[in-house]
């Protein structure tokens, strides 16, 4: 475990350094180096930015936004892709249309939801939702197909209710397909997030890529930038990680 | 009040056929008692619907025409218990052994208050002492179809389904776990209704053999072994016994083809 972390940590300090000579070599006009960059993030949390907000402010806007679409993305999806699952009329009707919404660009998700509802709140937040949910429900589908018909059989001779066979058996079967889409789907919204604030919601990151963008500060939109990415590195890493590791204590390590 | 724990009364069977309307028949009119506290066992070959006979038993696929009787041991009304012990072991690997066996207790509607004597009961009995708390992954397959043993016999089944339980394990773990069964069911004593494809086990174990032929699958012999258990597994009386059968199955093969 000791080797594992300080890998992490020399990847880290490497990506750094490269960093700092790229920028050396091109001069910090064309690439700023880590140290403007991060003197410049903490500036943005201790004083106010454009229209008096600090980024603590952004970056709660971003978080409740991803937290509050990705939330209602693997709620729909999963339960769509249960239904789907175990209702065979249900994916007859439903299937087809999946792969349309799988292959509609992001992007033009978001612009037809602007074009809707115009700049507002909850346009983006559909577009979100709207290009999420298909993916979990994906996800989903598969995992109800890969539910172990013997171990089914097996409650069954046991007289196991259906309580105890959903609680027991089918929701730790699905588990891993629930995580997958979990992990997924959270990259996924914190992306198009992003790309919804660049393009049309107010505050948040992303609405400061383009603020700052439009100013030609490439100081500033690489300190969002980098802002950004560290927030949902720790997220991922810190988080998710976590979760997951608890949840499949059972299953053996892998050496490889 | 009867002396039988099943009694299974001109039971069929049918499944439709691969692709087309047409059925085919499993089980034609098959009738079979067994005696309570026996251990009889059905051998037949490979898809001879013995599998299906168990899982109609147990209550996991219906049957189209017959009776299939299971009586409780107390004689009360309440529903017969069934342990089933399969192929390979079906073990939530999710949970921990203990979990695993406490999940049947628990489908049982077996009082909370006994699980953990019953946990260790039968732990302790197939020779898991200590691996409550060890998720079945961690195990050998052999292990792993210990704890399914255990999870079948801690529920106290008035009757147990074993079906080709040692067919998926080393023939070396098999002759062991063989050996063991016989010693656990000194302990526990239910009545089991075994199905193996090998005469060999058939005879080492039961009591009571059944030989079902195949398509349709019917008993065309039964016999009662009278060799007192715990037996030897080298037992030349048993050698001598599964000759004679292997000679008159295919025998009954051959007429069945003919």
């Amino acid at each position: 475990m000791k080797n594992h972390a300080l890998l992490r940590i020399g990847s880290i300090v490497s990506f750094l350094v490269l960093w700092w000579l790229g920028s050396q070599l091109s001069g910090p006009e064309i690439l700023p180096g880590p140290v403007a960059i991060g003197r410049t993030i903490i500036e943005n949390f201790v004083t106010a930015g454009p229209e008096e907000k600090t980024a603590e402010f952004h970056v709660a806007v971003t978080l409740a936004r991803i937290v509050f679409t990705f939330s209602i993305a693997m709620l729909a999806g999963i339960a769509l892709g249960l239904v789907m699952g175990l209702r065979r009329r249900v994916e007859l009707a439903v299937g087809y249309l999946i792969p349309i919404a799988l292959t509609i660009p992001t992007l033009l998700a978001v612009f037809l939801c602007v074009l809707w509802f115009g700049y507002s709140e909850a346009g983006g937040l559909f577009a979100v939702i709207l290009t999420v949910t298909p993916f979990v429900t994906v996800n989903m589908l598969a995992g109800t197909k890969a539910i172990d018909k013997e171990l089914v059989d097996m409650a069954r001779a046991f007289k196991a209710n259906r309580r105890l066979l959903i609680r027991k058996v089918l929701i730790w079967q699905l588990m891993p397909y629930i995580f997958a889409a979990f992990r997924y789907a959270f990259g996924m919204t914190w992306k198009i997030v992003a790309l919804a604030e660049t393009f049309g919601l107010k505050y948040g990151i992303g609405y400061m890529f383009t603020f700052w963008f439009e100013q030609f500060n490439m100081v500033q939109v690489m300190a969002w930038i980098i802002l950004f990415v560290a927030l949902m590195l720790i997220l991922e890493h810190g988080v998710i990680a976590r979760v997951e590791e608890k949840i499949f204590a059972w299953r053996p390590v892998h050496a490889f | 009040m009867s002396l039988n724990a099943v009694e299974i009364e001109s039971l069929s069977k049918m499944f439709p056929a691969a692709g087309g309307l047409s059925r085919f028949t499993v089980l034609e009119s098959l009738t079979l008692r067994i005696e309570r506290g026996t251990f009889a066992s059905i051998v037949g070959p490979s898809g001879c619907g013995k599998s299906t006979l168990l899982n109609i038993i147990a209550g996991i696929e219906a049957h189209d025409s017959g009776q299939v009787r299971i009586i409780a041991q107390n004689g009360t009304k309440s529903a017969a218990r069934i342990g089933y012990v399969f192929q390979s072991p079906r073990l939530l690997n999710w949970l921990t052994v203990e979990d695993n066996i406490r999940f049947a207790l628990e489908a049982q509607n077996i009082g909370k208050v006994s699980w953990d004597e019953r946990v260790k009961k039968y732990l302790d009995m197939v020779g898991l002492a200590g691996q409550e708390h060890n998720y079945p992954l961690k195990l050998s397959g052999g292990m792993q179809q210990r704890v399914a043993i255990a999870r079948a016999l801690a529920i106290e089944p008035d009757i147990l389904l074993m079906d080709e339980p040692f067919s998926h394990l080393d023939e070396i773990t098999a002759r062991k776990m063989r050996v063991d069964l016989m010693h656990i069911l000194k302990h526990a004593q239910p009545t089991i209704l075994f199905v193996t494809h090998s005469l060999r086990e058939a005879v080492f174990l039961s009591e009571e053999v059944y030989m079902m032929s195949v398509k349709p699958a019917r008993i065309f012999k039964h016999l009662r072994v009278d060799i007192p258990r715990p037996r030897e597994p080298e037992d030349p009386r048993l050698f001598d016994l599964e000759k004679d059968l292997v000679r008159e199955f295919f025998s009954v093969l051959e007429k069945d083809q003919q």
